[in-house]
């Protein structure tokens, strides 16, 4: 089962990256008011079901995926 | 008076919440004549945080020796100054990040990259160098390995992203340092002719406050009190914001300043360090003795829900606060918006003395800064005499360790890390950008060239912990001497020194007496150079559960040479011959295990440092004067070590050592000190070294491909290198 | 037709005409290499000026135009994605296009492949950290305005220091690059895993050119090899 881990900066946490994008899109005429980015994890699972794999995939995200000082994940079924 | 922010909070809890005790409150109360009211609170606890006020040190640090012909600013601003002469300035500090960067390695070492250089440019002096001092626990400890790669990663994302080399670096590793770990960042800039430095203090009423930079965030919001909270702590959300460095604007921020300071357009510039806006505004108030009102609700914000205590506090990266006259603000704004910076008034300069704060029109604070900046806590800490002699060498072993075989040993040194290559952390700093770097981290000191005059500036770190484990006389008397020499034998004169004084908490005796006895040991080596301590920083409280670091006053001195042709070598050529130069203070030295786990083998004695100051300065001249084309200090594991790291194309082949090393033994023993220096025309360095009255051995000639010591050692050069530079790999 | 403008600056200095040529240096928010660029252009008596990246400028004005490293924009996104998407870029590909040397060192050698000026793309080194290091480079190509001073088979001694230098192209690309001479540079000890070991590479009419290693840091014999000078000294 395909499964899909979004990994962004937390809101409150600068996001440097996004920052620089947004000014520039917006310099060249684009109207964006934020930006922010992150990471896309896709992670081929064995699992019966949704709800079995967003278990394991939550441990490994815990495990190493993400930093919890700096960002927040979402588990998405694909 | 408008209270905005009162709350339910008993005052034990608010004691807790803002790292204040109970005296510390009464005085508060004594200097406001009544209790601290709405953000006043934080304010003292910001200003009066050992971090801001050094209240526990600022007794001792008035005892360095800080001023000679040279030196243009040694206290009250960002960083020290010196004049170099032909028209050049150059202004250099060094600054502890220990703790953040335990938290988030990469993140933690990132800012304090940013904000030693903030320091500098800030002064109106180019960053030209930087170099890194890093301690690290046993590399088994928890998290030890990520940490290494965190910290690595993070001064190397900053540090080549801004575009300053790094042409140095100390890293050591040791148990004591497995929950606290050490990130202590140097950085050098220039004034070149007709640059004027820029000061921090603020001047002119009806001039205006001018916030530059980033916008705040929570970043770092009573970042102080994140050590006293566990770790376990499921609540990820509700812990301080973890300060995040962007070294895109700070590059940024540093041409753009340059370029306002440049043009002579601000009376007034300082960056938003620890506690951010309050202790950058209050200081500036504060030495210039004038007033500032400050519209709290104008400081432009990431983060909409900030309160005006949570602005005040805020320690995110990248801001700076800048004080102008009025019809200078639209160059200084068509300046920071070219660079695609924003600079936004937030107040003006007030007749008489008080900072006035205000959030929406109404005035929630109105103080003197002096109760905060000048009246702040000063605490003559207890401490000992240190005790001369044995009684002040804690971890003296007289265990006579074996050596079974010279090469054994020696590569066992080479692959271990204590001994082996730091190539794996270095090249993945850009120690080039600029163009002017004659001597990268591969080399015993780091050189950059100064643009204008051509000459050459010579950096080396110091603090050997090993040896403050020893003793802290010793320990802090090599901290200043062994840079000082790394220096000379290249043949550049010592001009100054910075510290960053890491230690335990100075609650305890035993540390005050390591801390003061440091404090006074440096500046009396400083002296006897002639080279004063510019600047520097204290970090206290480097311990975990009671149990300390070991105390470690890392230290970074700068020298200069007439010139960067020519500078002697790391490494024997060619059809050289070898001496070796003494001057016997101290024999220590040991195995591995003994020297950096456990006591270290030392004789009971202390270091003369006027005589090694003025050996010192012997070898400067004769490393000038004599056609020097190699030169080295021989430092941890002694003779056959640095005999092995001096030899990458051409050996040596010693076939007579001199009457002091009579064992296997003692090829590893550190005598200190002791330098190699290689020449092609020998006669005339001894005709020199007798001249001057000093102790040396001519120990052979150079050889290509092969290394031999007498009976004890005959080995190719091949495998002593590949055990050198490919170790780092198989240990972490 | 090919490299005229290089062949006038040639022409007028083989002639003996007191002639400066005029470098343009561009400078993006984040470049970080400019100041060296200027002082190795003058240090070969070129008269070298910065080019600011939301300004267009007058292609007859310059000579050359070095596009030098850095960090431009924080390398976000991707190295070199914003740059090549500034004011100043539309003047730089006119100026190509004219025949003008261009010379990309670095990140400026990522922002002319994100415009296309250059093929192929810098991916993050086969070990993904940084790499500073002194490498050995072989000159592959010498019918350039900008190694015109070396000779084929040249070694030459060259500091890098990248995080994304691993050149990589499809594979028709990449064999369209070889057989139509355009590898300027191959690294003795490949150490970021680049395509054929590449270091640098030119555009089809040999008039733009992409290196990754810095010439302008290897310029006399203090900095650890002066054998960048080539690079500049023919200006």
């Amino acid at each position: 089962m395909k499964i899909g881990v979004k990994v962004l900066p937390r809101k409150e946490v600068l996001d440097t990256q996004g920052r620089t994008v947004q000014s520039s899109l917006s310099e060249n005429g684009f109207s964006v008011s934020n930006c922010t980015i992150g990471k896309y994890i896709v992670l081929d699972v064995n699992a019966k079901n949704f709800e079995e794999a967003k278990t394991q995939v939550t441990k490994m995200a815990e495990f190493v995926l993400y930093n919890p000082l700096i960002e927040n994940y979402e588990v998405e079924q694909l | 008076m408008a209270i905005k922010i009162e709350s339910d909070e008993t005052l034990l809890q608010k004691f807790k919440k803002y790292r204040i005790n109970q005296k510390e409150y009464d005085m508060m109360c004594g200097l406001l004549k009544r209790e601290p009211q709405g953000v006043e609170l934080a304010l003292f606890s910001a200003l009066w945080s050992e971090h801001c006020s050094y209240k526990s040190s600022k007794v001792h640090l008035r005892k360095f020796f800080n001023k000679n012909h040279r030196v243009l600013v040694s206290e009250g601003e960002n960083s020290g100054v010196i004049d170099l002469g032909e028209g050049e300035k150059i202004s250099f500090k060094m600054e502890s990040h220990n703790h953040p960067s335990f938290i988030e390695p990469y993140q933690g070492a990132a800012t304090g990259v940013g904000g030693i250089l903030r320091d500098i440019f800030t002064m109106g002096a180019r960053p030209v160098m930087t170099a890194n001092y890093l301690c690290f626990g046993d590399k088994e400890a928890p998290r030890m390995k990520s940490l290494v790669e965190g910290v690595v990663g993070g001064i190397s994302g900053y540090g080549n992203c801004v575009g300053v080399p790094a042409v140095t670096g100390f890293t050591e590793f040791h148990p004591s340092y497995n929950k606290n770990i050490l990130v202590n960042a140097f950085a050098l800039g220039v004034l070149y002719p007709g640059e004027e430095l820029a000061l921090s203090k603020a001047h002119g009423v009806g001039n205006l406050v001018v916030y530059v930079g980033a916008k705040t965030g929570r970043d770092g919001i009573h970042g102080a009190s994140m050590a006293s909270e566990s770790f376990d702590d499921k609540s990820a959300q509700n812990r301080p914001t973890v300060q995040i460095g962007d070294p895109f604007f700070e590059k940024l921020l540093i041409e753009s300043c340059l370029e306002v300071i440049r043009e002579d357009l601000v009376v007034a510039i300082q960056d938003m360090g620890a506690a951010g806006l309050t202790s950058s505004s209050f200081e500036m108030s504060s030495k210039g003795q004038v007033g500032l009102k400050m519209e709290l609700d104008k400081v432009p914000l990431r983060d909409s829900t900030l309160t005006p205590e949570d602005i005040l506090l805020s320690e995110s990266q990248e801001r700076m606060l800048l004080v102008c006259e009025p019809k200078k603000l639209k160059r200084i704004q068509e300046i920071f918006h070219r660079w695609g910076l924003d600079a936004t008034t937030i107040g003006e300069v007030l007749p008489g003395k008080n900072i006035q704060l205000f959030w929406q029109n109404e005035k929630i604070c109105e103080i003197d800064p002096d109760l905060l900046v000048e009246n702040a806590p000063k605490y003559e800490r207890p401490y000992n005499l240190r005790e001369a002699g044995s009684k002040g060498r804690k971890n003296r072993g007289s265990s006579n360790f074996e050596v079974f075989d010279v090469k054994e040993t020696l590569e066992e040194i080479l692959s271990s890390e204590y001994g082996t290559s730091r190539n794996w952390i270095f090249s993945q700093y850009d120690q080039r950008v600029g163009s002017q770097t004659a001597m990268d981290c591969s080399s015993s000191i780091g050189v950059t060239r100064l643009e204008h005059s051509k000459r050459g500036l010579g950096l080396s770190l110091g603090c050997r912990p090993y040896l403050m484990r020893l003793d802290s006389q010793i320990g802090a008397a090599d901290s200043v001497l062994y840079p000082a020499l790394n220096l000379a034998i290249k043949g550049f004169e010592p001009l100054a020194l910075t510290d960053c004084l890491n230690f335990a908490s100075p609650e305890n005796p035993e540390i005050m007496t390591e801390f003061v006895t440091s404090v006074e040991t440096i500046s009396e080596v400083c002296k006897e150079l002639n080279a004063p301590v510019i600047s520097g920083n204290v970090s206290f409280y480097n311990e975990t559960l009671g149990s300390p670091i070991t105390s470690t006053p890392a230290t970074g001195m700068v020298g200069m040479r007439a010139s960067v042709e020519n500078i002697p070598s790391d490494y024997f050529g060619e059809k050289q011959t070898v001496y070796l130069v003494c001057n016997h203070q101290l024999e220590t030295g040991g195995k591995i295990e003994e020297m950096f786990k456990n006591k270290i083998h030392a004789q009971d004695k202390d270091i003369n440092i006027k005589d090694t100051a003025s050996w010192i300065l012997d070898l400067l001249d004769i490393a000038n004067d004599s056609n020097v084309k190699m030169s080295k200090t021989l430092g941890k594991f002694g003779l056959a070590y640095a005999l092995s790291r001096a030899s990458t194309e051409f050996g040596v082949v010693c076939d007579k050592l001199p009457n002091f090393i009579k064992t296997k033994e003692d090829l590893f023993r550190e005598r200190m000190y002791e330098v190699l220096f290689a020449v092609e025309n020998g006669p005339k360095l001894e005709d020199a070294l007798r001249s001057k009255n000093l102790q040396f051995a001519k120990l052979g000639v150079t050889a290509k491909d092969k290394l031999i010591i007498e009976s004890y050692l005959n080995t190719q050069l091949a495998n002593l290198n590949e055990k050198y530079k490919n170790s780092w790999e198989n240990l972490f | 037709m090919k490299w005229s403008s290089y062949d006038a600056v040639w022409t007028r200095k083989t002639k003996g005409y007191l002639f400066m040529s005029r470098v343009g240096v561009v400078r993006f928010l984040g470049t970080n290499c400019d100041r060296d660029i200027i002082q190795a252009a003058r240090e070969f008596g070129a008269k070298a000026e910065f080019l600011w990246f939301q300004d267009q400028f007058n292609i007859d004005d310059y000579d050359a135009v070095v596009l030098p490293g850095g960090f431009s924009y924080g390398d976000y996104l991707r190295t070199g994605a914003l740059s090549a998407r500034t004011p100043v870029m539309k003047s730089v590909r006119e100026f190509s296009q004219k025949g003008k040397p261009v010379l990309g060192i670095c990140n400026g050698f990522q922002i002319l492949c994100e415009s296309g000026l250059l093929p192929g793309v810098l991916m993050r080194n086969q070990n993904m950290k940084f790499i500073d290091q002194w490498e050995e480079l072989e000159i592959v190509d010498n019918k350039n305005p900008w190694t015109q001073r070396y000779s084929v088979g040249q070694k030459i001694k060259l500091p890098i220091a990248h995080g994304e230098g691993r050149f990589f192209a499809e594979n028709d690309t990449v064999k369209k690059i070889k057989d139509n001479q355009q590898i300027l540079a191959t690294y003795t000890n490949n150490p970021n895993g680049s395509a054929y070991d590449i270091a640098g590479i030119t555009n089809d009419k040999k008039n733009v050119v992409g290196l990754m290693p810095h010439p302008e840091r290897a310029l006399y014999d203090w900095m650890g090899s002066s054998l960048g000078k080539g690079f500049f000294s023919w200006l």
